[in-house]
């Protein structure tokens, strides 16, 4: 399993991290697309990743921290297997988002931006994520899920492995 | 029923692969412009009438021709699927179900510019929808639809996924975002069509938009102009969602009017109930009450009002609404969406959170909502970009049109 | 050149020039903070706002160049609304703590608040808190919470040093200037994100709590760390001399010289003024008659040294002078060698690691007047030996005078045998300069020098530039500049009063420098006038 505190991208990988700074004018371009790669391979961005992917990029470590600490969706800390991100903005608000949230703390027995202890669940609450016609709605890891209900949510949280 | 134009596709199960696509018509846009000059594909453009349809609402021809004439620097054509405008969701909807419109529309678009390289930002969190452009990107590439084959010295798509950032939806915090960087906008001047992404000329231009090009020239810029308003032309996706009953993305003409959306188009309020306000473009745009309603809702509609059309999302609100608890929710999000860069959006936004959280906690001040106005005011037009203008929108629209309601709050000490 | 109106002033600027600028050229001050004229436009703090004509909106003059026919307005009442307004945001969370902040006095914030703010404040809510008290590196404080994000340090670390170890991470009002986690800033100038920071949240950690700024006097004057010469000013507390633990010299800061060193100094020469006030100072002259050399009076010790001068033969005198040594001093010195014969002199003692250049300011010569030195003709006379030759000459007793300014010899690249044979081998020791040391303690005679902070004199940098430094404090105790002991010891010596040199007979640091204008072709028609506060070139 490649170490998050040790991090060394293989040579595949490297061909692909070159290939990306190509497809821009000035490489730097591809350093979003390279982190994305990056916490897909070590599961999430330490300050180690953040030093070893500012080398390849001629970058001092601080401005790719600077580009790590901006985004969301850049985890600095080890997250669960799954990330529950659910939405609070207006729309999910209006449409019961609150009680969702509410349920989602109690069920997996944490508060948003907590992992939960067996490191299945990370629970976020995030800004529109621009399902509103699905509202209420979170994003759980790649898929969009909507108009929850409390049962449909235990649904899917008892679906997780 | 109008015509579906831009949404023809949205039902169909196979319009999203390059054979499903042809079969509706697709690419015979391309087929035409790749004959037409760039400057008349621009005319074309210019006489629909069409609006940027992310939220600026600019004439796209006008914007077409800001690039200087005779530069021989490289064009770059950023596609804007950055969609972050809470209660906006039509982007979405173009990606996954008719992603070959916006490849269409970027091929028209380049032409008209005379730019080999696209970048298509998707937002990060848009996996689903950027795994299905991807797929119809290679089909693309496949076809000779795309690449070096392209007439006019080829045409490349990259496609760049964000990382969670709404600032990055706007056009220059998008471009600093595409180079690498935080999502900061950049001091204007330079506007993007002189110096913008790697510092080349460049247009970026929402998906939405591209996806009208093909209409356009398969039927005329006139024919485009003649189904809107007099500033605007064409038809629309409204992104209709909250307590209507049948939410929903919504095709019509620009001269829709919000009322007609709302209760011919969407159902009306759902559980028979009242209702009490709507935001018609996105969280950005005032707020409005029901007797301002009957807007056409093209640039010039809300805008009458003292709103905006913005993305076009429309979100509606029910008599069980408490509106000090929604400006809360919609002060976070610009709190947390702030970019951070120049000092009054950064500072103020924080504060005024704090100040709305305070009010629905049952801990508000009398002095709070003058403070919030002021300093709301205050700040307006004094920043790097327009983000903060779009939080002035719902800050002083909700107190100013909603007051007694927030005073009785303060008044009351209770919760919301 | 564009024509553009001012606050009703018509003035012509270059093309590209941006409003600050040109309003200053107008007369008119625009206030700001993140602009600054060294580094790249960043627009973010807004308070540079201006009214223009024909322009709905006020726009910042940082990022707005000059025009043809452009009227510009930076005192309407909207654009002083304004700057109310963005000086209220700028406070909006920042923390009280003038009380214990150095950079009170010297704050823009204070400056600013008190000229466009003066509003009453209205935020009750709790502020935003970062982290305070956060060293950098050796030099630079971070308070998190003082920070305005101007990001002007980020762009110095960006621009200048090009070595980015500063970043603003985060966003909204949770941003928040700082380090990659386990990285210093420690970079050889680091001192300057103290200078550029308008407010409190880089400050310099030498100067923490020393003294208030308010209590500080300023002196122009010139580094003497390296060959260049960065224009500095030299801050002392003077007024409260029970401050700064009883030092009289404060800090240095850079002086705008746009030739030599443009807005920036280096931190070894930012840092390397402690030595004027060291305990180590020369602050009497010594002679030494049996055992080690006890202080007496300059009578007594000026006698003693012209004693040595007049009873040896000039062959049997080495003189090592020192690239430290100031234009007057050396042409003084090269007067009193000429007189007397003394073709035995030398001023280039190699340093025992050699200096390196650093690309921006800091030069491998780490002496202020190295060219002063060579052009003022400080090398052999003719058949004269040079520095090692003399060192030798002195282990073998054919010199028997060894007079060494300034040099600390058993430091030098010089090898320690050598050094010591010499120091030995010479009947008679004579050390001048500012600071007690190795040398110094064999020395027969010890005569103490004021240090250029302490007199007016002058500086030839490596670029040929002539450059005044003024006095910030007075000379240490009897601390004398070399220049006027070198005038004492010619009125001691009979071949030398005859002459009437206009050099040895000054009584005036300006008077000694129109002598060597007139005998140097170099210097020809430079004057302390003419220098001014940025210096002269001398002729090639």
């Amino acid at each position: 399993m490649a170490d998050p505190k040790n991090p060394r991208f293989t040579d595949q990988q490297l061909a692909e991290v070159r290939r990306l700074q190509g497809l821009y004018p000035d490489k730097r371009g591809a350093l979003l697309p390279v982190l994305h790669l990056a916490q897909d391979t070590f599961g999430y961005i330490s300050l180690e990743i953040e030093a070893y992917v500012g080398t390849l990029f001629d970058l001092s470590p601080a401005h790719v921290h600077e580009v790590v600490t901006f985004y969301t969706m850049y985890f600095q800390q080890p997250k669960g297997r799954h990330v529950v991100a659910v939405c609070h903005n207006l729309s999910c608000h209006l449409m019961g988002a609150k009680d969702i949230i509410e349920h989602c703390k109690t069920t997996l027995g944490v508060e948003p931006g907590e992992t939960t202890a067996d490191g299945k669940v990370t629970l976020l609450t995030v800004e529109c994520l621009c399902a509103c016609e699905q509202a209420p709605m979170m994003q759980v890891d790649d898929r969009y899920e909507g108009l929850l209900t409390t049962d449909k949510v235990d649904r899917i949280l008892g679906g997780l492995a | 029923m109008a015509e579906k134009i831009l949404s023809k596709n949205f039902d169909s199960r196979d319009a999203h692969t390059l054979a499903g696509y042809r079969q509706t018509g697709g690419y015979r846009g391309w087929d035409k412009a790749k004959g037409m000059e760039p400057a008349a594909i621009t005319e074309e453009v210019k006489k629909s009438n069409l609006r940027g349809l992310g939220g600026a609402g600019f004439p796209t021809g006008v914007k077409w021709g800001f690039i200087p004439k005779g530069s021989t620097a490289p064009k770059y054509l950023v596609v804007n699927a950055d969609e972050g405008e809470p209660g906006t969701f039509k982007d979405r909807y173009i990606l996954e179900r008719d992603p070959h419109a916006l490849i269409e529309g970027m091929l028209i678009a380049a032409r008209a510019i005379d730019s080999r390289l696209g970048f298509v930002y998707i937002r990060g969190e848009y996996v689903q929808p950027w795994r299905i452009f991807g797929a119809a990107v290679k089909e693309a590439y496949d076809a000779g639809l795309l690449g070096a084959s392209v007439p006019g010295g080829g045409f490349d798509i990259v496609i760049h996924r964000g990382a969670g950032a709404y600032i990055c939806g706007e056009e220059t915090g998008l471009i600093s975002s595409l180079e690498g960087k935080k999502g900061w906008p950049k001091v204007k001047p330079p506007f993007p069509a002189v110096k913008g992404a790697f510092g080349q000329p460049t247009i970026v231009n929402n998906v939405e938009t591209l996806v009208c090009l093909q209409h356009i020239i398969t039927r005329g810029g006139e024919w485009f102009a003649g189904l809107g308003t007099k500033t605007q032309g064409g038809t629309r996706l409204y992104s209709v969602s909250g307590h209507v009953a049948r939410p929903g993305v919504i095709e019509a003409p620009v001269s829709v009017t919000l009322r007609q959306l709302i209760y011919e188009h969407c159902g009306g309020i759902r559980g028979g109930r009242r209702l009490k306000a709507v935001v018609p473009g996105g969280s950005s745009a005032a707020i409005l009450t029901p007797d301002e309603i009957d807007i056409p809702m093209d640039v010039d509609g809300p805008k009458s009002k003292g709103s905006m059309i913005g993305s076009a999302g429309v979100i509606v609100m029910d008599d069980t609404v408490s509106i000090p608890d929604a400006l809360m929710v919609v002060a976070r999000f610009y709190a947390h969406e702030s970019c951070g860069q120049c000092t009054p959006c950064r500072e103020s936004t924080g504060w005024i959170y704090k100040m709305t959280h305070r009010i629905v906690e049952g801990k508000g001040r009398k002095e709070d909502l003058d403070n919030i106005l002021d300093v709301a005011k205050r700040g307006a037009g004094t920043t790097i970009c327009a983000f903060y203008d779009g939080a002035v929108g719902p800050y002083i629209s909700y107190i100013e049109k909603f007051r007694e309601e927030f005073e009785a709050l303060i008044r009351s000490g209770a919760h919301a | 050149m564009p024509k553009l109106t001012i606050n009703g002033k018509e003035i012509e600027v270059p093309a590209g020039t941006n409003l600050i600028e040109a309003a200053r050229a107008a007369g008119a001050e625009v206030p700001h903070y993140c602009y600054h004229p060294g580094l790249s436009i960043a627009g973010q703090c807004r308070l540079c706002m201006v009214d223009i004509d024909k322009v709905p909106r006020p726009q910042i003059a940082c990022n707005t160049q000059v025009a043809e026919g452009m009227v510009v307005h930076t005192e309407t009442d909207r654009v002083k609304d304004t700057r109310r307004s963005i000086m209220e945001f700028h406070l909006i969370n920042h923390p009280l703590d003038c009380p214990v902040c150095d950079q009170a006095g010297e704050c823009w914030l204070q400056i600013y608040y008190m000229k466009h703010g003066l509003y009453d404040p209205r935020m009750t809510d709790e502020k935003v808190h970062k982290p305070k008290a956060v060293p950098l590196g050796p030099h630079v404080m971070l308070d998190a919470e003082r920070c305005i994000l101007c990001s002007r340090c980020v762009r110095f670390c960006d621009e200048i040093t090009g070595t980015g170890e500063l970043g603003i991470f985060q966003r909204g009002d949770h941003s928040e200037i700082g380090l990659f986690p386990g990285t210093a800033l420690d970079n050889n100038y680091s001192g300057n994100v103290i200078d550029i920071c308008p407010v409190g949240a880089l400050t310099d950690r030498d100067f923490r709590f020393q003294v208030r700024v308010w209590y500080l006097d300023t002196a122009k004057s010139v580094c003497s760390g390296c060959a260049r010469g960065c224009n500095v000013e030299i801050h002392t507390s003077k007024q409260r001399p029970h401050h700064n633990q009883g030092k009289r010299i404060a800090r240095l800061k850079p002086r705008y010289n746009a030739e030599v060193n443009q807005w920036w100094l280096c931190d070894i020469g930012r840092y390397g003024f402690r030595w004027i006030d060291d305990d180590s100072r020369l602050t009497a002259p010594a002679v030494k008659t049996d055992g080690p050399a006890v202080e007496t009076t300059w009578d007594e010790a000026l006698a003693a040294v012209a004693g040595a001068l007049g009873r040896y033969r000039p062959e049997e005198i080495g003189v090592l002078a020192s690239p430290q040594m100031s234009n007057e001093d050396l042409w003084a010195l090269r007067r009193l060698l000429d007189g007397l014969g003394v073709a035995n002199r030398d001023f280039a003692v190699p340093p025992r690691e050699p200096g390196e250049d650093d690309k921006l300011l800091l030069r491998a010569d780490r002496n202020p007047n190295t060219r002063g030195a060579t052009l003022l003709g400080l090398g052999p006379g003719p058949g004269g030996l040079d520095a090692g030759g003399i060192l030798d000459a002195a282990a073998q007793k054919k010199v028997k005078c060894l007079w060494v300014l300034h040099h600390e010899l058993t430091a030098s690249g010089f090898a320690a045998a050598r050094v010591n044979g010499a120091l030995a081998g010479a009947e008679t020791l004579i050390f001048q300069g500012t600071n007690a040391g190795l040398t110094s303690a064999r020395a027969a005679v010890v005569l103490p020098s004021a240090a250029y902070a302490e007199t007016d004199g002058t500086f030839t940098n490596f670029q040929g530039r002539v450059q005044r430094f003024r006095p910030a404090v007075t000379p240490l105790g009897e601390a004398q500049p070399d220049w006027r002991v070198f005038g004492q010891l010619a009125a001691r010596l009979p071949k030398l009063t005859a002459a009437g040199d206009a050099a040895l007979g000054a009584e005036r640091p300006d008077q000694v420098f129109a002598a060597l204008a007139a005998g140097v072709p170099a210097f020809a028609g430079l004057s302390y006038r003419g220098l001014g506060d940025a210096g002269q070139m001398v002729k090639a």
